[in-house]
């Protein structure tokens, strides 16, 4: 778990709810009651139309208590400041995948996100790279499900052997630990255009990089894009939506890391998958800069499971 | 057919709007923030047999064994079907055990009881001391792709649906409503924010969970509805693979949901008015770990990974000195007999799970209200899998 995420409670007063920590706007409660290691903080949120026009930030000041997550921040800034503010959020647990963002400079989700433990006096909000933003910290998913085939399946068998299962369950199963949130899309540097390593004289496709480190992500991409369309016969599924960034370079390490699972249930399909994972826009594209790995906060190691593609043989390219 | 306007984006506008699309209906949702943020995403996931409440609430009982079988067909990929186990740790709850057999047994809800051996061999990381075992169809779902199917379902077959999308208005004329007025929240490319305008409609469905108060109120009119919060916690680490529920009456950290790689604990619960701050008290949080360690001891040193609330839509009028007592099931109200405001339904109580049945019951009351003899048909038709919904 990472540094930032909640910690068990430990109040010196248990008996004031968390609501006492309020923000600055409302009427302070009676500091008897108040935790001691509330502060007070700059939250500084980018605010911005569809695809980021008009891209400017927010600061909100607002006190800040040793429980509160920048999901609970945000909640409370929307109802109680500026009920515009748009984020996605939904579980509150990290089960959803709807409340990752850049939360200084690094994607986390929001809601398994503690403000106090960023350690920082101003603690900035950004949306997802890599995806569409469609306003404030909300980014366009579709581009990442656009590679994620909707039949795949999304239970798995448990790790551990049980000593026994229940009358009627045949064996004990599970959600898959990929909660589809696009922190890895947005961490990786070859989705988002940041990627500054070298050439590898060893790439398989000349296209493997963006151009120029310096362009703009977006236009980055849509040049490799159309580059890579040029140079390849094969094309990505025709439902892909209209938008460039649909249709990218690299298909990127969440859809990557669905694809392994499948493979993993459904072995029997194996060319058929590896030939989306090992064709023109998949795996080939990968530098290995691990930034998937570090950013999933849903333990799934997406760089490990490109990997497993990459030595796997089959797919029409070995 | 009549257009449908629907306030509210949890799992019962999503069902609702699937049941009036296939029943031929044009429908649109309309939701202030992202799709089931309000109740419905913050769910446990406990999958309830119905055994929660049979003893003393044996109408939501049936609904949910009901509710519970349909949804496992209707939606695998969102679910761990592992059951669950009622565990009895002391006398009082020994006592309860053959009270709530039969309360099962008169709902419909299938049991099978375990010895407390062979019930630490299906679940190793229960007590030592826990004294008898039954086991029930629980199961464990995630909240967002179970509700998430149902309106990828409806868009599909044409409904309209906006998020981030406030209702500031309902409009009434003569009596009957004629549609909303409404305000976008998101900028456009301009740089404006907060563009009003309106939608007509020939109905409106008020399913805004615990906000159905506070939309009732823009047409004038009242719904007993009352926010019940409570607080839940999820600790790292899957404790056991089934669900474990205490075998007493339905009371507070009596449940542990296993999801994923964590533990779901709960619940807390208190009434307030306003849905839209919720507390997380920190002594509802240590409450929680500590009497579901009761039943799984590991509860108790599993690192937080997070806490929260989320806001019951209980149907009030109840005695709120025990308001685990107040009934889960759900009613819907037609305005039109009940304020003589024409076209303007309200769908109140329920639980995250029963979306479906809920649904049933407000489409079959606006097909008797428009005058359309059409089937509910959600019951055996296959939904698109929640991936669907960013296809589209």
């Amino acid at each position: 778990m990472s540094d930032a995420e909640k910690t068990a409670p430990e109040s010196p007063d248990a008996t004031a709810p968390a609501s006492s920590v309020s923000s600055s706007s409302l009427p302070s409660p009676s500091p008897a009651t108040e935790p001691q290691q509330t502060r007070t903080l700059t939250v500084r949120v980018q605010r911005s139309g569809p695809g980021g026009a008009n891209a400017r930030f927010d600061d909100y000041r607002l006190s800040v208590g040793p429980e509160d997550s920048v999901l609970d921040v945000l909640d409370r800034i929307r109802v109680e400041t500026d009920p515009t503010l748009v984020y996605r959020h939904s579980c509150h647990h990290s089960s959803c995948g709807t409340c990752a963002m850049r939360i200084n400079g690094r994607e986390r989700l929001a809601c398994i996100t503690r403000m106090l433990a960023l350690g920082t006096d101003v603690v900035t909000l950004e949306p997802l790279r890599s995806l569409p933003v469609l306003g404030d910290l909300m980014v366009d998913m579709r581009p990442m499900f656009a590679h994620i085939d909707p039949d795949w399946g999304y239970v798995r068998p448990v790790e551990k052997a049980s000593t026994g299962v229940p009358h009627g369950v045949a064996r004990y199963t599970r959600l898959e630990n990929c909660i589809e949130c696009g922190a890895c899309m947005s961490a990786c540097p070859v989705s988002n255009g940041t990627d500054d390593m070298p050439p590898a004289t060893a790439q398989p496709a000349q296209h493997a990089a963006p151009q120029s480190t310096r362009q703009p992500a977006r236009q980055a991409a849509s040049q490799a894009a159309s580059q890579a369309a040029q140079d390849t016969d094969e094309s990505l599924p025709t439902d892909s939506p209209a938008d460039p960034l649909a249709a990218p370079l690299f298909i990127g390490p969440a859809p990557l890391a669905a694809l392994n699972r499948e493979l993993a249930r459904h072995p029997e399909r194996r060319e058929e998958l590896l030939h989306i994972g090992k064709g023109p826009h998949g795996e080939r594209h990968c530098r290995r800069h691990m930034a998937c790995s570090r950013a999933c906060p849903s333990g799934v190691y997406p760089a490990k499971d490109i990997m497993d593609i990459r030595m796997m043989h089959g797919g029409g390219k070995d | 057919m009549e257009h449908i306007a629907i306030i509210g984006g949890g799992g019962t506008a999503a069902a609702l709007a699937h049941d009036l699309i296939l029943r031929g209906f044009s429908v649109a949702i309309y939701e202030r923030g992202e799709f089931f943020s309000g109740a419905t995403g913050r769910h446990h996931g406990l999958l309830h047999s119905g055994a929660r409440y049979a003893v003393h609430d044996p109408e939501a009982a049936r609904e949910c064994i009901e509710e519970n079988m349909i949804l496992r067909r209707l939606v695998p990929q969102a679910m761990e079907q592992n059951d669950g186990l009622f565990v009895a740790l002391d006398d009082e709850d020994m006592a309860y055990r053959q009270r709530l057999k039969d309360a099962c047994a008169a709902s419909g809800i299938p049991t099978r009881d375990y010895t407390p051996e062979q019930a630490r061999r299906l679940e190793p990381g229960l007590t030592e001391t826990v004294l008898a075992a039954m086991q029930v169809p629980d199961a464990t779902f995630d909240a967002w792709r179970l509700a998430l199917p149902f309106l990828a379902t409806a868009r599909a077959g044409g409904a309209t649906i906006h998020n981030f999308t406030e209702v500031i208005g309902i409009d009434v004329q003569g009596g009957a409503v004629r549609g909303l007025r409404l305000r976008t929240l998101t900028e456009d490319v301009h740089g404006a924010r907060g563009r009003e305008w309106t939608a007509p409609a020939d109905m409106v469905v008020n399913a805004a969970g615990a906000w159905a108060g506070k939309v009732a109120a823009l047409a004038g009119v009242h719904v007993p509805i009352q926010p019940g919060p409570g607080v839940l916690v999820a600790i790292e680490g899957r404790v056991t693979n089934m669900v474990i529920n205490r075998m007493r009456k339905a009371s507070e950290g009596d449940i542990i949901v296993p999801q994923r790689r964590l533990s779901v604990l709960g619940t807390s619960m208190w009434l307030t008015n306003d849905p839209d701050h919720l507390d997380i008290p920190p002594e509802h949080v240590q409450r929680m770990v500590r009497l579901c360690s009761e039943m799984v001891p590991a509860c108790a040193d599993a690192a937080i990974r997070s806490a929260w609330s989320a806001a019951r839509p209980l149907i009030g009028n109840a005695d709120a000195a025990r308001p685990q007592e107040i009934s889960r099931t759900f009613d819907c109200y037609d305005h039109g007999t009940r304020d003589n405001v024409s076209g303007l339904l309200s769908i109140i109580g329920g639980k995250g799970m029963t979306l479906r049945a809920m649904a049933e019951k407000t489409a079959d009351i606006i097909c008797r209200l428009t005058g359309h003899d059409a089937p509910c048909r959600t019951r055996e038709t296959p939904l698109l899998p929640a991936r669907a919904f960013y296809r589209s």
